[in-house]
This record gives structure tokens, sequence and C-alpha cells, in this order.
């Protein structure tokens, strides 16, 4: 669509609305920037660094936050577009009602099958491990992961894997050199909007990993806060230790904030 | 009846009969390795979502605790308590009210906010990231934040109306039972990211002509906003009204490190009430029966999002 134009009065009258708005949006992550210098001014952001608020430097944390992420990128990328691709391109017994019954489960809450998950991660030891935490985030991600391939591939022609069968080309050459390919652009979207999950989870890494140098930096901001409280004098380092946590989302905010913004609105409907 | 005259027909003029045999067979031959591209998913949904269900569903019927050693089964009294707990109903009950007034403030502020950010307005991409941001950080992040602001003696709100002269109106904010209420759907409101977003995707599908039509026969904006963009959102609408109710069901993190359910329960939603129960762990039982209710709850929602976007995806595909 074309962007709208209207009286010059209106236009003032919505441009004064939007920046009245967006100066509320904007007072809580300015006050956090504010706060966090507060008292020690840039101090507070050195001394997280040299003296971690819980014995774990914060490079730590990002680091557990980037291997998690990218644990949960693989799973999902490898098991959707495998999955997608036979949904795509293949006609086999019972697709649709696999289909629904996979997407189904996209409202499945984290928190309503966290005990079952836990038992399941303890009895294959895998808790405090980054892969177990990236494979569950994996498995409440897969629903999403599927269907927004299958809305994306629904758009891709069968002719091209039509023409390459009769070359004789079997499904794994197909998938290979055919599918994979012409998905890229969904595949893309759906690797950052895994990223980005990754980095905003909180249950998963929280209840599965106990030990603190193996946290991730979402988790972290509750251990900073018990450690820390509310008084005159950590509040500025409180909220320093929250911008900092915060920084590897931006990062990926800032790169990839158009793959996020076309996935969110591709894939349609998660939250 | 037609389609077998055509295809006869089609039969004495080109081979076409080959290709239809050879995509009957296809469907047949695909089975084996459909099965192989959909085994790893299948193996994740085995582990993750089936058995996940049967474990729910079995210790529902059990007294057990973290343990998971000596269950005893107790017949349906999980079941029978959790559906005989005020908190549980509170609990169930205010997810309902956050969603509703969620998709109330949707409907109105993020619907006029996509709408005005559609008009050609200088600096429109950084309001439209403005608004996006706080929904694409981390919401655990989000919350620590809303929770440091709104405390009472350090908090950067009851400080900032004690600059301004009006520290009469600082208030104890999350210790506050209405307070904390409302404070808890404001940090829902500020996270309406999402909404934006889909309405100005469905906003840029649009065809402009009608809009300028409607200005050119004298719709001035508010009529233009309420008569004709309105309508024409419908399948916006029903997007953000489905995907709401089912991000009450995921907020966990937000109530969790904002109020923490509280004060005394007054901010409950299902997945804290649920945590809460979770982290004595000594009635597993209770927590799986209560689990196994919300679950089919979040799940009837989801069967109503899959027949949206089925209707809304077909509507596209067609036009």
């Amino acid at each position: 669509m074309n962007l709208i134009k209207t009286s010059k009065r209106d236009m003032t009258i919505m441009q004064i609305i939007l920046i009245v708005i967006a100066v509320i949006w904007l007072f809580p992550l300015l006050s956090a920037v504010q706060r966090s210098l507060e008292f020690q001014g840039l101090e507070n952001y050195k001394s997280l660094f040299t003296n971690p608020a819980n014995g774990v430097p914060i490079t730590q944390l990002y680091l557990n936050s980037a291997i998690i992420a990218v644990f949960h990128v693989i799973f999902v990328l490898v098991v959707a577009s495998l999955a997608g691709f036979a949904f795509n391109q293949l006609d086999f017994f019972g697709k649709e009602f696999i289909y629904y019954a996979i997407v189904v489960c996209l409202s499945v809450p984290a928190i309503v099958v966290l005990v079952p998950l836990f038992y399941t991660l303890k009895q294959a030891g895998l808790l405090n491990s980054y892969i177990g935490v990236a494979l569950t985030e994996a498995a409440l991600t897969l629903p999403f992961g599927i269907l927004m391939l299958r809305n994306y591939g629904d758009n891709i022609p069968r002719e091209f894997s039509e023409a390459a069968t009769i070359d004789g080309a079997g499904p794994w050459e197909l998938f290979r050199y055919i599918y994979l390919p012409l998905a890229r652009p969904a595949l893309i979207n759906l690797a950052t909007l895994s990223a980005l999950w990754s980095f905003q989870d909180f249950l998963l890494p929280a209840v599965f990993i106990t030990n603190a140098r193996l946290t991730t930096a979402a988790v972290a901001a509750q251990s900073f806060r018990d450690y820390q409280g509310f008084t005159a004098l950590t509040i500025g380092r409180y909220n320093a230790s929250l911008v900092l946590l915060a920084l590897p989302a931006l990062v990926l905010l800032i790169f990839g904030q158009r793959f996020i913004i076309s996935g969110l609105t591709s894939g349609g409907i998660k939250s | 009846m037609k389609l077998t005259d055509q295809t006869a027909l089609q039969n004495t003029t080109n081979p076409a009969p080959r290709m239809i045999g050879n995509r009957n067979r296809r469907k047949h031959k695909n089975n084996v390795s459909a099965t192989l591209f959909l085994l790893p998913m299948l193996g994740f949904y085995a582990v993750f979502y089936v058995y996940a269900f049967y474990f729910l569903i079995q210790t529902s019927f059990q007294a057990v605790t973290l343990s998971f050693r000596n269950a005893q089964p107790v017949g349906f009294q999980n079941y029978f308590l959790v559906l005989t707990h005020d908190l549980f109903y509170q609990a169930v009950l205010n997810t309902f009210i956050f969603a509703s007034i969620l998709v109330l403030a949707s409907l109105t502020l993020g619907f006029g906010l996509a709408v005005i950010l559609s008009f050609k307005i200088p600096g429109r991409a950084v309001f439209f990231s403005i608004f996006m941001l706080p929904t694409l950080i981390p919401a655990s992040l989000i919350a620590s934040v809303f929770a440091s602001m709104l405390e009472y003696r350090y908090g950067n709100l009851n400080e900032l109306l004690r600059t301004i002269e009006l520290g009469a109106l600082a208030q104890r904010w999350l210790v506050d039972p209405h307070l904390a209420y409302m404070a808890v759907i404001s940090i829902f409101v500020y996270l309406i990211g999402l909404p934006i977003l889909y309405y100005t995707a469905d906003l840029s599908t649009i065809d402009t002509s009608v809009i300028e039509a409607a200005i050119i026969d004298g719709a001035d904006t508010i009529q233009l906003f309420r008569l004709i963009l309105f309508p024409l959102l419908s399948n916006a609408h029903k997007t953000v009204i489905v995907t709401t109710f089912l991000s009450i069901f995921r907020a966990f993190e937000i109530v969790y490190l904002f109020t923490g359910g509280g004060p005394s329960n007054t901010t409950d939603i299902t997945g804290t009430y649920i945590y809460t129960f979770m982290r004595t762990g000594n009635n597993i039982g209770y927590v799986s029966a209560a689990s196994v209710i919300v679950l089919l709850l979040a799940l009837v929602f989801s069967v109503i999002q899959l027949r949206l976007y089925r209707r809304v995806g077909n509507e596209e595909r067609l036009s």
C-alpha cells in the first residue's frame, strides 16, 4: 500500500500522538539506562566485568546464550526443513492429519510440559547442559517452524521437482538441490526468529540449568536481582546489568530486524 | 462426470494417462521417503509431546513428588483439588481478564498506531521500531526493568513524581493489590508490538484506491479509521485476538519476574500458578492435573487459530 495522505491538520495531530506515545514507550528503557549510570557512573558497567555479581562474568553469560541459540537454530532448521520438504513436495498417507496434529501444538505453553520435560532430561542426563535446553526449546519452536515453512513452500511450484524426478533425481537430491535453495528466504527468517526466541527464553534455562556458570543472559536478570536487591547503592549496578544482558538480543535485532519482521508476519502467528 | 469425459477425451489425443499413472504410483512410493524425512520431527514429537502428555495424564492420577519415587494412585483426587481451589479459578480468570483487556488495547491502540504509521509521517520507521523494541527484547528483562522502575523507594516512577513536585502521588505500586493489577496490565499493553506488526502487514495488502476514493468523497480522518480501515482489517483482528489469548498463556516470566503473581496471588495467571506448586516439588500429581486442564484450555485456542488461519490463508491464495 502506498502511504496515505490527509489534511495537514490531521497529519500534525497524528504526528503529535505518535511522539507522545513514543516518549511513554521509551521511558522504561531510557530510565533503565539512566539508572544504570547512577552512583558510580560507568564504573557500574566496568565492575560487572571485573567483579561479577554472582561470580559469573557477563561474557560467560553471553557465550552460554549464544551456544544454546546456535544449537536451537540448528535443531529447528534441520528438523523443520526435512519435515517442510515432506509436506510441500511429497504425497503420503495421512499427510493432513499429521500436519494438523503437529501444528495444533503451537499453543502448548512451556510451563505446562515443564515437569515431563524435566523428567525426560533428567533420565537422559541432560540437565545442566546446553543441549538439553536447546532440544526442549526446539521442540516448542517446531510447530511454528513447520507451519511457517509449509505456508512458504505452498508457493514453491512442484514443476521443478517433477522435472528433476523425470531426470532421475531421488528425494534427497530434490531436497538438497531444489527445495533448500528455493526455501532459503523462509529458512533465514526461521533461523533468525529461532535465535531471537532462544535469547528471550527464560523458563527452560531457568529450570533445566542450576549451575550458575551455564545459565543464560535472560535468566541472569533474576539472580542479579536476588544478589543485589534494590538499595540506593546497588540499583545503579543492577540496572547496568539489565542493560548489558539485553545486548545480545539488541545486536541480533539490529542485524536481523528485517528477517524477524518478515518471519513473524509470513509465518503469521506465534508470540 | 465432466472431468472423466475430459480425461477420456485426452486419452485419445495425448499421452496424458501415462502422466496420471505416474502420479498415482508416486503417491504410494512417497510413503517410504516421507517417513524418512519426517523421522527427526516424529522423534521430537514422540519424546517432547506424546510422552510428555502421557506423563502428565499418568502423574495427574498419582500422589508423587519431584523425586518421582513411590507414586501412589489417587484416582481423580488431584483434579478434584485443583477444581475446588479458589486460587486456580482466580489464575484462570486473571488470564482471561488480562487477555481481554489486551485484545481491547490491540483493537484500539494497536490498530490506531498501525494505521497512523501507514500515513506519510516523517520518522515512521523509527516510531515503528520504538513500539516493536520492547516486544523483541527478552521479556524477562522488560519485567525486571518494570519491577525496578515501580519500586517504592528508589524506583524511577516515584522519583519522577517527586522531582515534578507530585511526590504525594508516589505509590507502593507493587504492594497494593489494585495498583499491582493495573501495573501488570500496563506491562502487557507495553508489549503491544506484535498486534501492531500484524495490522501493519494486513494494511500493506489493502488497495489504496479505496482509501483515496473515500478521501475524495470527503471522509475525514476519524471516519477513515472507523468506517473504512477498521472493517477492512478483519483478518488482522482475528489473528490479533487469538494470538493475544495464547500469548497470556505463555506470559509466565513477565508476571513471575514483575510481581511474582503477588501481592498474595492477586496477579497470578495460569503459568505462575502452576510454577508456584512445581517449585515446592512435593505434589507433582497436583501440578500435572492443573497442567492438563490448562493444556486443554490452550489447545482450544490453537484449534480456533488453525481454523481461522486456514481460511485466511485460502483467501490470500485466491486473491
